[in-house]
């Protein structure tokens, strides 16, 4: 390391240490230390003797053990624990390497980083296992699956790794850490401490749940619904365990991102200046800070269901119960996974125009709407087994969210009318996922029709609606957003006609797999199944030959993203000639991200004659004369006012 | 504190520590996905394996077979031609039927179809000409002798024989029977189950194997 | 204002094209194969939702591909700058609010309301008249079928599996329990299932410990012989038996619907 040699704060004379242990493998030692010493004590106080050494309550405990075990490995022993208990430490944080990305870090820009590097691990293991799916129902008997157990433990692990460590790890975890605090101006976030801590629990629950199958089959799918998880091998006790990590791990952002919005945003950076996906951040992050502990509240019910037991859920306690408490955080979550993508779209598209954002003021009101119905529209997923008289209330919000979802589209068909845009990749992707969450909703309209939705209801049209509302919109503007701000990431770009080329593959194959998966429900394709009558064989036989395909199109897109990333040609500080603030500093930015304290004069979003730049980077001179930290010796950032620096524009 | 608040934190110099190695760590995590992935996947490879190479104890005298919700315990065991054998089964379900079948070659293709359902399973029945003898029948639904050579201890009424299909007896929640038998000389691999429910129980994976070694 | 002409000029023409698809595609029936009153709702709705939702899919595609076509700058070329652009246009917002708003109310009213009014219409007295009831059980993983007006306990193939009958154009009121006939009642009491046959066009869902009612009228003499539509379905996944958790189910004429009570009568009689 290039760094100047010093002696460390603790007084020790520095004498020659070994190397030590990679964090990971530290935090995997210590993981299987953890499980074993709780584990044993649970079985050791065991009262009734002659159990297997591994049981569904030892497993919890041990499973705690675990997790605190890798936390501690994975640096928080160094980095937290010891400075908590007054000990000197030797740790520091490491300021560049690849090692940083993995061991413990507080730079939002490593967590960032970090985040996406395990939701990418979780999105390739979930999407090697719809691989695997789709190969078991070329056929329509088992083929690679002997049982259905093993299948609908498959479905389960994909979905739940998919929504989990992928959908809402992404975009929020991942670009929302890296690009939240660059976008306001800040040079870190408020809880960087806890959210280096939460990054570390998207593995343990990626792990978690892959592993399940351990503990036997479960087959409930990602709702882990009751009352069929009760009778479900212990492998259920896994999900709802690696469940709660990955929960933990986002609620942890949803804090972060949201103390660091309403505390460390620039001078000049007012509430109607915020940039939209700053918007559209904030917005998922309240709505998952409303229903994350609500889902995770029912995740410890059910997990108690289930060891101790109790009877909360279970048919001869309340079986529906779980549903609705699982469908009132259930359909939140689907939004808190597209608003962001929502918030893309009209990010992306004035800067590839350069042309001044279309209302952006119903922009931002669709986001906010949309994140106050999705609380209120949960049971139209129940319809097949709610009571008549709640049917058409349910109905009528799951209709009316659609208004303010086509906000999204209206400002961005305002942006692009009558514009000259760059149709470049980035732009190719937000038109693409513009099209597939056109399908996605309007299929969704049908399944708002209750009097549909009963024949629709748990067929693969629901299957394909929901994969065009997912994929459709976070996974092609997730896409689109890597490719807009590579040049941000690494300093690099990347080939229009190897971007572009994929984009279009992806797209064809996203197509012409899902769209055939509305023709399969209406002609009576239900879900869950690994065997289905002959007469579906020859359509999901041509769908798993595009879902292949597929496959191989994502797995392109990360590989060749990844290329780009080390090998790219050298991108310029400003590519696109965008006006928000992450792009006023160099690429990738420095630790502190700003050499100096930004200030914003001006909308991010205007473009064109008369438009001044809006974001000035000169201030720090006199923002320091005027600030109060530099006045008053018993200043304390939890009194600093953003906008109370005397700087108006 | 005396910075302003979006201030970086006074930086200091990094001390020079000796790195974690990085062959450490490739090697580490690959050994560790390795482990992952046979675990994940290998284990039935290496109990097959296992079995292959050590054989499986024999298994004479008193043996207990229970049946779960659509699984047995044991589901693999090894008998010897000409050991003297008592199998108690007993069903465990709260809720289900369950039956023991053993036979050979069973048209899975069969159990695929949706629709009307041939009634069909083993071609070949072990129980074929095999003397056995049934006692201490509780909560038999019913009980099909096939071409085997049954005796009953007790009053007939408790078996509820019925004909029709292989030797199999079918027991309700809870219900248990005694089987003693000599091992007859059909040695080679034998595959059990449960046909209850139309099959569903086989296809969801309540079945086992019974290796029959020569004397 | 010439892009303006020419984006509504090709709008109406896709729409009218997407139109005619669309009767095409009404004409061969989008669902399949529907055998019941029921069924014909959600045909109903369906098709109307289909017809009114062509024009917004048209436009929305259409300006994407308008934007591709004419919004676009040559390859490498940096969009002009030196231009004021418009943020607002209140007609244009006030279009689209308004439409989006006028839309969904008219799908609230029509079909959601009117259809659900007349699926509630079933089991009121006038309708509800008791023609035939079949009370349908499910347990793992099987349907149970029982005839309670013809004294049938529990109806079956000659090869032992349930079987469903029901005579053509006879109101049936199903009555779905999952309460499990063969054990007592304890926590291990059954799940959630769905009682769905592709062709009658509803799926209903059946919960432990609680009735639910279905009504419908089979408006075809068919079978799974026919068409593989024509089955009950577990749609609900409800462990590793749910893909088999169906059964098969003929409806047919009236006499024959008489001889096959009179014939499961004998067989369960003898």
């Amino acid at each position: 390391m290039a760094h100047a040699m010093t002696v460390p704060e603790s007084g020790h004379a520095p004498r020659p240490r070994k190397a030590p242990m990679p964090p990971v493998l530290r935090a995997f030692l210590w993981a299987a230390i953890g499980f074993l010493l709780l584990n044993t004590f649970v079985i050791a106080v065991d009262p009734f003797r002659g159990h297997p050494f591994v049981t569904g309550p030892s497993v919890v405990f041990g499973w705690v053990g675990a997790a605190i075990g890798w936390l501690l490995g994975i640096g928080l022993y160094d980095a937290v624990l010891l400075p908590l208990m007054g000990f000197p430490t030797r740790w520091q944080e490491r300021q560049q390497g690849w090692r940083r990305y993995w061991e413990f870090a507080t730079d939002h820009k490593v967590i960032g980083l970090q985040y996406m590097m395990f939701a990418v691990g979780g999105f390739l293991i979930a999407g090697g296992i719809a691989m695997l799916m789709r190969y078991e129902l070329m056929t329509p008997y088992l083929t690679i699956f002997h049982y259905p157990s093993n299948y609908l433990t498959a479905v389960g692990i994909h979905g739940t790794l998919m929504m989990f460590s992928f959908a809402t790890v992404f975009m929020i975890g991942g670009l929302g850490n890296y690009f939240v605090p660059l976008m306001i101006g800040a040079r870190e976030t408020v809880l960087s401490k806890l959210s280096g801590i939460g990054v570390w629990l998207v593995p343990v629950g990626i792990l978690t749940v892959l592993f399940s199958p351990l503990l036997g089959e479960w087959s409930t799918g990602w709702r882990g619904y009751e009352p069929l998880a009760g009778q479900d091998a212990n492998g259920i006790l896994f999900y709802y365990l690696g469940v709660l990590a990955l929960t933990m791990s986002s609620l942890i952002v949803a804090l972060n991102l949201v103390a660091t919005v309403m505390f460390r945003r620039a001078p000049g950076l007012t509430w109607g200046r915020l940039p939209l996906f700053v918007w559209g951040q904030v917005t998922v992050n309240l709505l998952m800070l409303i229903w994350f502990p609500e889902i995770q509240t029912t995740f410890v019910m059910a997990l108690l269901d289930k060891v101790v037991p109790l009877n909360f859920f279970t048919a001869t306690g309340s079986p529906l119960t779980y549903l609705m408490l699982f469908w009132l955080f259930g359909h939140p979550e689907v939004y808190i996974i597209a608003v962001p993508a929502f918030a893309i779209w009209n990010e992306i598209i004035p800067v590839m125009a350069q042309k001044s954002l279309f209302g952006r003021q119903w922009a931002v009101i669709g986001l906010v709407f949309v994140m106050m119905l999705s609380g209120l529209v949960w049971a139209h997923h129940m319809f097949t087994n709610l009571r008549n008289s709640e049917i058409l209330p349910f109905s009528f919000f799951t209709e009316m969210i659609s208004i303010p979802t086509g906000f999204a589209y209206m400002s961005a068909i305002g942006t692009l009318w009558k514009s000259k845009v760059r149709l470049n990749t980035p732009m190719l992707w937000i038109l693409m996922s513009m099209f597939n969450f056109l399908i996605g909703g309007l299929t969704g309209v049908f399944l708002a029709d209750p009097i549909v939705n009963l024949q629709l209801h748990d067929t693969f049209w629901v299957v394909g609606h929901f994969h065009y509302t997912i994929i459709g919109s976070m996974v092609f503007s997730g896409f689109g957003a890597i490719y807009y701000w590579l040049p941000k990431l690494s300093g690099r770009t990347f080939n229009e006609t190897w971007g572009k080329t994929l984009a279009i593959i992806t797209f064809l194959a996203f197509n012409l797999t899902f769209s055939q998966f509305f023709l399969l429900g209406l002609h009576g394709m239900n879900r869950w199944v690994p065997a289905y009558p002959a007469y579906l064989q020859p359509m999901n036989f041509e769908v798993s030959i595009f879902a292949f395909i597929l496959g191989a199109a994502f797995l392109g897109n990360i590989l060749y993203i990844g290329y780009c990333w080390r090998n790219g040609a050298q991108a310029g500080e400003n590519p696109w000639g965008a006006k928000t603030p992450e792009w006023f500093t160099s690429s990738p930015a420095p630790r502190y991200n700003f050499p100096v304290q930004p200030e914003i004069v001006g909308s991010l979003y205007l473009y064109g004659e008369g438009t001044k730049v809006p974001v000035v980077t000169t201030a720090l001179g006199e923002l320091a004369a005027t600030s109060r930290a530099t006045q008053d010796p018993q200043f304390d950032w939890h009194d600093y006012a953003p906008d109370g620096g005397g700087v108006t524009s | 504190m005396s910075k302003v608040p979006n201030e970086p934190p006074i930086e200091s110099p990094e001390p020079q520590q000796p790195e974690w190695s990085r062959r450490q760590f490739l090697v580490g995590t690959a050994a560790i996905g390795v482990a992952g992935a046979v675990t994940l996947f290998g284990r039935q490879s290496l109990v097959n394996a296992a079995r292959s190479v050590f054989g499986s104890p024999v298994s004479s005298g008193t043996v207990h077979l229970y049946a779960y919700d659509y699984y047995y315990i044991p589901n693999y065991m090894t008998w010897r031609v000409g050991d003297r054998m008592e199998v108690i089964f007993q069903n465990q379900s709260h809720t289900h039927w369950h039956e023991w079948t053993m036979g050979r070659h069973v048209n899975e293709a069969y159990f695929q179809a949706f629709g009307n359902l041939p009634a069909d399973a083993w071609q070949e029945d072990f129980w074929d000409g095999v003397p056995v003898t049934l006692s201490d029948p509780y909560g038999i639904d019913n009980f099909v002798p096939n071409q085997a050579i049954v005796t009953y201890v007790g009053p007939k009424a408790a078996y509820n024989i019925q004909s029709g299909g292989d030797f199999s007896p079918t027991l309700k929640p809870g219900g248990s029977l005694h089987l003693s038998f000599t091992v007859p000389n059909k040695p080679g691999l034998w595959d059990f189950g449960c046909f209850v429910q139309q099959y569903i129980h086989y296809r969801t994976g309540m079945r086992g194997q019974v290796m029959i070694l020569p004397a | 204002m010439g892009e303006n002409v020419v984006f509504a000029v090709l709008w109406v023409v896709f729409s009218v094209l997407g139109e005619i698809g669309d009767r095409v595609i009404i004409r061969h029936n989008p669902m399949y194969y529907i055998v019941s009153n029921q069924g014909q709702l959600a045909l109903q709705a369906f098709n109307f939702l289909l017809v009114v939702l062509t024009p917004v899919f048209v436009f929305v595609v259409l300006f994407l591909v308008f934007t591709m076509v004419r919004f676009t700058t040559k390859r490498g070329e940096m969009p002009p700058a030196n231009k004021r652009f418009a943020i607002d246009n209140k007609a244009f917002v006030l279009v689209w609010v308004g439409g989006s708003i006028a839309l969904n109310l008219l799908f609230f009213l029509h079909p959601t309301t009117s259809a659900m009014e007349q699926m509630f219409a079933l089991d009121q007295p006038a309708a509800n008249t008791h023609d035939l009831v079949v009370d349908v059980t499910a347990r793992q993983w099987q349907w149970i079928f029982s005839y309670p007006q013809y004294g049938l306990t529990q109806t079956l193939t000659p090869n032992g599996q349930n079987l469903l009958e029901l005579p053509v154009n006879v109101p049936v009121k199903f009555v779905l329990r999952s309460y499990d006939p063969y054990h007592t009642y304890d926590q291990y009491a059954d799940v959630i299932h769905s009682f769905w046959v592709p062709a009658f066009g509803i799926k209903e869902d059946v919960i432990p410990g609680e009735t639910r009612y279905e009504y419908l009228t089979p408006t075809a003499i068919t079978s799974y012989a026919v068409n593989p539509m024509v089955r009950v379905q577990c749609a609900e996944v409800c462990g590793p038996g749910h893909p088999w958790m169906e059964s098969p189910l003929a409806v047919v004429s009236d006499q024959q619907f008489a001889q096959w009570v009179k014939a499961q009568k004998a067989l369960a009689n003898g």
